[in-house]
């Protein structure tokens, strides 16, 4: 088979790297398009958005009358989720309790940004401390299966104690800072494929995996897309969809009102994330997530193609630091740098190489989309 | 190329994470020839002077420290106890010190209900322009766990002073030969500060 | 100005850190070697680990979490656990803690003190006295609270400097976890005991409590283990410390002058 030649979009900067890419006769590929035919015609930022989200806020609070909170909110530290928090105390009036997963790779950024956020919104944390020896098993499993998409576990135990907590305790609404404006376009899943696949997590865990996942939290697609919304009334809302939502705006409110530090990059709040989309996927596979982050950015006025062109000429990771940062993962998993450096020349996989409800997903994502259910979608 | 002296005590760990960190060159060394490869030298130390002193007469170093230290004229830094070593006595033992700087170790004085050890953050006043504390000449403090202290025979190889029950020297400065009383390798930005100095000047 | 020490106190079970109330229920809190480096960054005075099994269990210390830890740590890092030997004494010195707390041995072994004092030197040798309140006294225990020593926390005080320790931990079992303020009191007596360094540890609520202590005892170490890894009524886990500027807030306007006792 040929290698495909090199090819980049002349509107975002999305390239051959994502090996599905498709561009149409003026060079615009299928993730622009994708944008302009199916997400923005229904993505309303406008007083009749508001006047829905406002809709959803009286259904909020009505659920919530009597309760100590009235919806939770996952927190990780970034801005997404740290805006989001901001806006549902101060302008949507919400008594939201702040969610946390700890998975053992907090940054210190993240951490003070989590306790500013509650200090100065004096609003109620609650935080899941996942097991650290089932989380190191669990991530080493997935470096020694060869994917790409091995920041699943960090993922997979945020979405699944979060709805976890809602069951048990009856809350009816989650909120997160999923959005639009700074994630239209999506990680290809060749990339980093469903982070909620649990019979793909399990796979890779029963081979290569040293302990019992006893403690570990486990979340499947069917469940928390149909059982959870459609049987148990748990409700997912985007409150940023709703509204213009700039990042840079955003970024400049939170660290002049409270002292909110920003990141270097997207998802840096979590050290491993760093690792990960920084060195490990540039590196060994050649995804580089910088061009998805702004690719979005791009699409929606917020970043132009030349500033982003220019940023991916430098490295996606430190390269002063990156020697530290790979000891640090290391140690922190158990393993020494050899051992890294060894998962990093391993011969690829993909998502395919083990069982998954792939299927499952190729049904349901067209089908949430036909049922108006959701726009756009990973592909 | 910086020899953190791996004598059997001291933080050399933390030395040498620093030195990293700061991507200088630095290396943990037990042998002669290790040391000898060495443009300065760091001898930490945290512990009594005697057992400092025969764990330094035991890791057989002794002689190629006193060569390039006073022979070569290479820089060195001592922390410490590894400051205090390089005195000639010490009040709290019977070992001989280094004698690379003409001074005595006595234990602090104890009036008024002075708790000892002297421990915690400690402000220092950098007395001479030394390059040691470039960039901290304000506002600098340190660790301190000791409850003896150094005693220059000259008071010109005090570089800074600290304070506790007496004002005493806690950084000096004798040709080549430097010494620190408090930790830089446990004083978070401070102490990072003063081991780039050291390497750096 | 020698300032007073704000210390976190990380409990470490089965590997992993942990959170216990009047020295029961340990309540998982995470992996210790993200702890450490994130205290790093916030830049805190001093670090106390204490491994809680290490006594009972009569075990070896854990050397490669020390070391780790250790070798993390930009601050200076006390440890405590199953301390009995002047050769585990040394070791866990030559691997870069800065002092080991004793605890059991101190009261089973008292001489071992003064020999591990005598290699070290005593600034590296803290006794730690874990207490309870039996009417008008504060009676020692060891392992994890379960044996009476026969001893007030005040004697233990006294002792500890007799016998050449360089620091007397003060860690009050009743109020371990409770967040119901020091026990100021009990600061008094070992403060009216002993010249020695005191740490104290079991109770603080808030920031307010440090404060609290400092005011009355200008010169001291403020442990915590609750408030610097809980937020709120729900006890979530967030490591917090205060910043610079909160921190010269809390030490107000001592000036650093030690208490004649």
């Amino acid at each position: 088979m040929t290698e495909r030649a090199y090819r980049i979009c002349v509107s975002c900067v999305m390239d051959t790297s994502d090996s599905a890419i498709v561009f149409d006769e003026h060079g615009v590929c299928d993730h622009c398009r994708t944008f302009e035919t199916r997400i923005r015609p229904g993505w309303h930022t406008d007083a009749r958005a508001r006047a829905e989200l406002d809709g959803i806020v009286a259904r909020i609070e009505a659920a919530g009358k009597g309760r100590d909170f009235d919806c939770i909110i996952g927190v990780s530290g970034g801005i997404d989720s740290s805006y989001l928090t901001w806006l549902a105390k101060t302008e949507l009036g919400l008594r939201p309790l702040v969610f946390h997963v700890d998975a053992g790779w907090n940054s210190q950024e993240a951490v003070n940004n989590i306790e500013r956020l509650i200090e100065h919104l004096g609003l109620d944390l609650y935080t899941h401390v996942i097991d650290w020896e089932e989380m190191r098993d669990l991530q080493l499993a997935f470096f020694k299966s060869g994917v790409s998409h091995i920041d699943t576990p960090q993922d997979h135990a945020f979405f699944a104690t979060m709805y976890k907590f809602a069951e048990e305790h009856g809350v009816r609404h989650i909120l997160t800072g999923a959005n639009y404006s700074t994630e239209c376009v999506r990680n290809p899943l060749e990339w980093m494929y469903y982070q909620s696949d649990a019979i793909q997590l399990r796979d890779i865990h029963k081979r290569f995996g040293t302990r019992a996942l006893v403690k570990f939290p486990t979340t499947s697609i069917l469940r928390h897309k149909v059982y959870l919304p459609y049987v148990k009334g748990i409700r997912v809302e985007r409150p940023l969809n709703y509204m213009p939502y700039h990042k840079e705006e955003a970024i400049r409110l939170l660290t002049e009102k409270f002292g909110w530090q920003p990141y270097p990059q997207k998802h840096f709040e979590s050290r491993f994330t760093r690792f990960y989309e920084g060195y490990w996927l540039p590196t060994r596979f050649g995804y580089d997530t910088r061009r998805v982050q702004f690719s979005s950015l791009i699409l929606t006025g917020q970043m132009t193609r030349e500033e982003a062109l220019k940023k991916l000429e430098s490295p996606a990771y430190d390269p002063e630091t990156i020697a530290h940062d790979k000891e640090f993962v290391a140690t922190k998993l158990g393993i020494s740098v050899e051992e890294i450096e060894s998962f990093h020349s391993m011969p690829k996989k993909t998502y395919r190489d083990y069982r998954s409800q792939s299927s499952i997903y190729a049904i349901g994502a067209p089908l949430m989309r036909l049922l108006g259910l959701e726009l756009g979608g990973k592909r | 190329m910086i020899a953190i002296v791996a004598y059997g005590l001291g933080n050399v760990q933390a030395i040498a994470n620093i030195y990293r960190r700061l991507n200088v060159e630095a290396r943990l060394v037990s042998t002669s020839e290790e040391l000898r490869a060495a443009d300065r030298i760091v001898l930490p130390g945290v512990g009594s002077f005697d057992w400092a002193m025969e764990a330094l007469a035991r890791s057989g170093l002794r002689e190629t420290l006193d060569e390039l230290v006073m022979g070569e004229r290479r820089s060195v830094l001592g922390i410490c106890v590894g400051m205090q070593m390089m005195a000639r006595k010490s009040e709290e033992g019977t070992s001989a010190g280094l004698g690379w700087i003409d001074a005595e170790v006595k234990r602090l004085p104890q009036a008024d209900g002075l708790m000892l050890p002297h421990m915690g953050w400690n402000d220092v006043e950098p007395r001479a322009a030394s390059p040691l504390f470039e960039g901290l000449d304000t506002d600098a403090r340190f660790y301190f766990l000791h409850s003896y202290y150094f005693l220059p025979n000259d008071e010109g190889v005090v570089i800074a002073a600290a304070d506790y029950g007496k004002q005493f020297a806690c950084a000096v400065q004798s040709g080549n030969v430097y010494g620190a009383q408090f930790h830089p390798e446990k004083s978070h930005g401070w102490g990072i500060r003063l081991l780039k100095n050291f390497a750096e000047m | 100005m020698l300032r007073p020490r704000i210390i976190p106190c990380l409990l470490v079970h089965n590997g992993g850190l942990v959170k216990t109330c009047r020295f029961a229920e340990p309540a998982y809190v995470g992996d210790p070697v993200n702890a450490v480096r994130i205290f790093n960054e916030k830049e805190v005075d001093e670090l106390f680990v204490a491994d809680i099994d290490a006594s009972v269990r009569g075990a070896e210390p854990d050397y490669s979490l020390i070391a780790n830890l250790a070798a993390e740590c930009r601050m200076p890092l006390a440890y405590a656990g199953g301390v009995r030997t002047v050769e585990q004494v040394e070791r866990i010195v030559a691997l870069g803690v800065e002092k080991v707390a004793i605890g059991a041995a101190a009261i089973a072994t008292p001489e071992f003190v003064t020999a591990a004092a005598g290699k070290v030197g005593s600034q590296s040798i803290a006794v730690v006295a874990d207490v309870r309140k039996a009417v008008d006294r504060y009676e020692v225990f060891t392992h994890n609270g379960a044996r009476a020593a026969r001893r007030t926390a005040e004697e233990l005080a006294a002792w500890a400097e007799q016998a050449g320790a360089g620091e007397v931990i003060v860690n009050n079992i009743d109020r371990d976890g409770m967040m119901t303020g020091y026990d100021l009191d009990l600061v008094e007596r070992c403060r009216q005991a002993t010249g020695l360094p005191i740490t104290v540890l079991g109770g603080a609520a808030s920031l307010g409590d440090i404060a609290r202590l400092i005011a009355r005892f200008p010169i001291i170490g403020a442990a915590a283990g609750s408030l610097f890894v809980f937020k709120g009524k729900y006890r979530a886990v967030l490591i917090n410390y205060p910043d610079r500027t909160a921190k010269t807030r809390l030490m107000g306007t001592g000036s650093g002058k030690v208490e004649p006792r």
